[in-house]
């Protein structure tokens, strides 16, 4: 074989023009250059394909078998757990709730994040005020969620630290996670709490990022800060924000510890979330049909967001 | 050719990545080459005994069985649970599991336990001296060890603030000291009702409990819901009775039972039903805590004899494992006369062989007089070996939780939660 | 004088500008840090003490809660699992993922589009919804209650978000950067490690810290596909001191402080960074 041989020849030159190659080592190179991409995916590939693409196939077929797993002969029975799925009133209000959920809390992690990511890149500040205030900010980020139910918890408890305030100010104090009408809003600041760190990080970001020249030219022209900020800040932002907003609606509707912590979906299944509504098909009812039938409903509606966050890739 | 040769280090590499751990994890059987086996068991009772106690029974059955091992997965209850459903879900179940009764209908209808008559059938076990089998289809799929009674527990203290001198036995009684507790003022209730759908085995101790204590029942003779008998609705117009007289702990609809032993031994709670378990635990959490165990009330007038709720520690034995009759031997040994008594009095329960007696020398008193009041009744679960028992649970408590709020009749909540029964059982 | 006023009111504006912004991040630090400053209380707290009425910031102080955590070795093997994973889903996620980019960000191929969607849309699958399947596959293949099965398990997790940085940071650094070592007879490989990952310092880092965390606070599988103490991480460490019937409250919240504190000191340390990784190019995925 010639590859021998070939492997002590010079190494080729890549970028020579094309015409000077011999024919056989153009198209050698026209390979390499054509299998390269490949190679350098491919451990992203096979670890994807493996344990992802291979579950994922594994979910969907259960989802239309009935009895799968808990009877050792299950049959076919076509899209019946999707219909069984989509007609369960339970299913449809942990569906409104996920919405409710998720974008209560992506916006509030939009404004807060912007807020104070505005406020921590303040020129009127000294750097170590800021790196102080940084490291409190990111404080949230730093706990896993078992940890931030449980605190939490703690302090929301009917005779907690937050309704002893309360009732020491003269307020009544308020069951925030038991009381039907509040626990769903609870929830949401919990979450709120929990999540706007990543987001302020980066959108302090993306600030550090606008030329400064931007500013410049604009208080040149006479703009106000709060013109500034519109005319500014927010378009130079705007890509940030939005590939931010999709990603966390994609990662907070994927929220479960923390809901199952706190309130397990109840009182009354105001927090019955998407992703409690699966585990209890799952692990308490051990439908794993109806479970896996949910579970690419799940898929496919996130999907939506995914399909839309690669929209916005390729459109930049 | 070092481009060609770099290319197929990326591929390599990728190759290692996808595979690494293929090769070195491999299906390890528990069987070494000197014929010793390794059996697995998981439970989570280790993490609630005295630290230690449970591993140094396991060392003593190797002495006793040097050829057979035991390596102890524990976690706490709830994940226990999660693994032994995706164990059996995969068919790899450790080969000695901790059992609920709530869970063992569900994995015996998977075939993830093993007949355990048979099994008995093979090592010639004498069956008289278990005090209970879980049986699904006249099989036994899971023996208690360790029964756990859950009687009421008052605080004296709050007891004798309130005005109240005779300890209450009937509901009626039971209402009025709850009132006069509540009425002492601060934070303080009287009772704690913990409805959280996540574990909802409030539902089991904290509710149906009451119907038990009365001599109740909700299921018919052949297992079918009965939740719309006279007996049924009296228990949850008496739990929306205590409700309406605002005497349970605020926070109910999402309270974990963490948090009702919690405020019962913080003194924000006059009164609890609550596993004999946690005599310690509170009193360790709170020393100064002046309290007493007492006989569930009953309805007025009732006589007869009262049952009371109880959960348990069983034990089953994997229908994948290898080692059937090894992982039996460790059933027998902790079910024998001597080693059952010294594994219930660590552990705060009533033994699972007729036979052994705790010893009660070095244990409370109250422990003592809770057996008493187990004696003089009778241990009532009926959600024991029923199928999908925690999901019935949840369906009860989330009609429950509809009455509570006002947002359901009593009669509606029993018609609807009976519609939901019946379709599993 | 006009101008002199004027340089006044500007610096009285100035002053006032200053005090709201500081007044403004004083209300989100209390917003951000009340809570850990309650969680830091309870740990210092006796368990008995916790529902103290009234509540107390401060009573009886003690370190009992960290001694116990400290000197208690499976405790502890917590905390070095934590370390033995996190490190390793960064290691191996910086290498996959910089090989990744790097087949994004230089190569035009048939596929690009497709294979991009797909890592994209990865992010998007709820873990929840896999973990039976997945806990069967694992198991399958060898690969239950091992490091290697954490670690892989984590890696998917990581890895899309990883990509998406680490193409952005690479599309940031000019193509002759590299085609200029390539001129010189080096392979894409060389160019890669040799040219393309040094300058790309700043972009590693953060992509390190996010995948780190990610890592080092992951849950639900560290639980599922874990069953012996030797496995186990510090969530489900954590996890294991809440009981069947109680709360070890202090000792819970002790070891989150401790589980918290190499994050920290890995963000002080990165900050910077971190931030400056973020900012040119990351955020812009």
């Amino acid at each position: 074989m010639n590859s021998a041989k070939l492997d002590h020849a010079p190494p080729p030159a890549v970028a020579a023009p094309e015409t000077r190659a011999a024919p056989r080592g153009r198209a050698r190179r026209l390979w390499a250059r054509g299998t390269a991409p490949y190679a350098f995916l491919s451990p992203t590939m096979i670890l994807i394909f493996v344990l992802m693409i291979i579950p994922i196939a594994m979910v969907v077929s259960y989802s239309f078998k009935d009895n799968v797993i808990v009877q050792q002969n299950s049959v076919f029975v076509g899209f019946a757990n999707y219909t069984k799925v989509l007609t369960d009133p339970d299913f449809l209000a942990a569906l409104k709730n996920t919405f409710v959920f998720i974008t209560v809390s992506t916006v509030a992690h939009l404004i807060l994040g912007l807020g104070f990511a505005l406020m921590l890149n303040t020129p009127l500040l000294g750097n170590v005020t800021k790196a102080i205030f940084r490291i409190i900010y990111i404080l949230p980020w730093l706990f896993t969620v078992a940890v931030i139910a449980v605190i939490w918890r703690l302090m929301l408890d009917p005779s907690g630290v937050v309704n002893y305030l309360l009732t020491t100010l003269g307020g009544s104090s308020v069951d925030w996670l038991s009381d039907p009408g509040k626990a769903l809003w609870a929830l949401t600041f919990i979450n709120i709490w929990a999540g706007f760190p990543f987001f302020m990080i980066s959108i302090l970001a993306g600030l550090q990022g606008i030329p400064g020249d931007l500013y410049e030219a604009a208080s040149v022209d006479g703009a106000s800060p709060i013109r500034q900020f519109w005319n500014v800040t927010i378009p130079q932002l705007r890509p940030v924000l939005i590939s931010m907003a999709v990603l966390d609606l994609i990662w907070t509707s994927q929220q479960f510890a923390l809901i199952w912590m706190t309130t397990g979906g109840g009182p009354l299944n105001v927090t019955e979330m998407l992703s409690t509504y699966t585990y209890k098909q799952a692990f308490s009812s051990y439908e794993f049909a109806t479970a896996s039938a949910a579970a690419v409903i799940v898929l496919l509606l996130t999907m939506v967001l995914a399909v839309f966050y690669v929209r916005l890739q390729k459109e930049r | 050719m070092t481009r060609r040769r770099h290319l197929l280090g990326v591929i390599a590499v990728a190759a290692l990545v996808g595979t690494t751990g293929v090769a070195c994890g491999g299906s390890d059987d528990g069987a070494s080459a000197d014929g010793s086996v390794t059996l697995e068991f998981a439970q989570w009772w280790a993490p609630e005994l005295p630290a230690g106690s449970f591993d140094k029974l396991m060392t003593e059955f190797t002495a006793q069985n040097p050829n057979i091992k035991v390596k102890l997965l524990s976690g706490p209850y709830a994940s226990t649970k999660q693994q032994l459903v995706s164990g059996a879900a995969s068919k790899t179940l450790p080969d000695v599991v901790g059992l609920d009764g709530a869970w063992v209908n569900d994995f015996a209808k998977q075939g993830a336990i093993a007949d355990l008559s048979a099994l008995m059938k093979d090592a010639n076990y004498d069956e008289s001296q278990l005090a209970s089998q879980i049986q699904i289809q006249g099989k036994t799929y899971m023996i208690p060890i360790v029964n756990f009674v859950y009687p009421m527990f008052v605080n004296n203290d709050l007891l004798a603030k309130a005005g109240v001198t005779k300890p209450p036995s009937t509901r009626t009684e039971f209402l009025d000291a709850a009132k006069k507790i509540t009425a002492t003022g601060g934070n303080v209730k009287g009772w704690a009702l913990p409805l959280d759908t996540a574990v909802p085995n409030g539902i089991q101790n904290d509710v149906m409990s009451w119907l038990w204590a009365s001599g109740g029942t909700m299921l018919t003779k052949d297992g079918k819901p009965d939740l719309t008998n006279a007996q049924v609705k009296s228990t949850i117009e008496y739990v929306k009775s205590l409700n309406d007289a605002s005497v349970i702990a605020p926070g109910s609809l999402t309270m974990k039972e963490q948090d009702k032993v919690e405020k019962f031994t913080t003194g924000q709670v006059g009164m609890v039903i609550d596993s004999l378990a946690h005599i310690n635990l509170i009193k360790k959490n709170n020393p100064s805590l002046n309290f007493t165990v007492l006989p569930i009330p009953a309805e007025d007038g009732y006589t007869g004899k009262r049952g009371i709720p109880y959960a348990s520690w069983g034990i089953g034995v994997a229908d994948s494992s290898k080692h059937k009759a090894e992982a039996f031997k460790l059933v027998e040994f902790l079910m024998s006369k001597e080693k059952n008594a010294e594994l219930s009095t660590l552990a705060n329960g009533f033994p699972g062989n007729k036979t052994a007696v705790p010893d009660f020398s070095n244990s409370d008193p109250l422990f003592k007089t809770a057996f008493d009041i187990y004696q003089a009744g009778y241990p009532a679960n009926e959600f024991v070996g029923l199928p999908k028992a925690e999901d019935l649970m949840r369906s009860f408590d989330e009609q429950l939780q509809l009455t509570l709020t006002g947002k359901q009749s009593v009669d509606d909540t029993l018609s609807k939660a009976q519609e939901d029964w019946a379709s599993v059982l | 004088m006009p101008t002199s006023k004027k340089v006044l009111t500007r610096k009285r504006r100035r002053l006032g500008a200053k005090i709201a912004v500081f007044t403004g991040l004083c209300l989100g630090a209390a917003f951000a840090g009340l809570p850990v400053v309650w969680m830091l209380s309870t740990s210092f707290k006796p368990n008995g003490e916790v529902f103290a009425v009234p509540p107390k910031l401060i009573s009886h102080f003690s370190f009992d809660a960290y001694t116990a955590i400290l000197s208690d070795g499976a405790q502890l093997r917590f905390f070095l699992n934590s370390y033995i994973v996190a490190l390793s889903v960064t290691a191996l996620t910086l290498f996959v993922a910089i090989l990744a980019a790097y087949g994004f960000s230089r190569y035009e191929f048939p596929l690009k589009k497709s294979i991009n969607a797909v890592i994209i849309s990865v992010q998007a699958v709820p873990p929840i919804t896999l973990v039976i399947p997945y806990f069967g596959l694992v198991v399958t293949l060898g690969l239950y209650n091992t490091y290697p099965g954490l670690i892989l398990t984590h890696m998917v997790f990581t890895l899309p978000y990883a990509i998406i940085m680490m193409t952005a940071y690479f599309n940031t650094l000019p193509k002759e950067l590299d085609e200029s070592v390539k001129v010189d007879g080096a392979s894409s490989w060389t160019a890669l490690w040799r040219v393309l990952v040094p300058v790309s310092v700043p972009g590693m880092v953060a992509v390190g810290v996010y995948t780190f965390m990610i890592s080092w606070n992951e849950y639900l599988f560290a639980l599922t596909l874990t069953r012996t103490d030797d496995m186990r991480t510090v969530p489900i460490g954590i996890q294991l001191l809440m009981g069947q019937h109680s709360y070890e409250w202090n000792q819970m919240m002790a070891m989150s402080i401790l589980g918290s504190i190499p994050v920290l000191i890995l963000f002080l340390l990165f900050q910077r960074r971190f931030i400056g990784g973020l900012t040119s190019g990351a955020v812009k995925a």
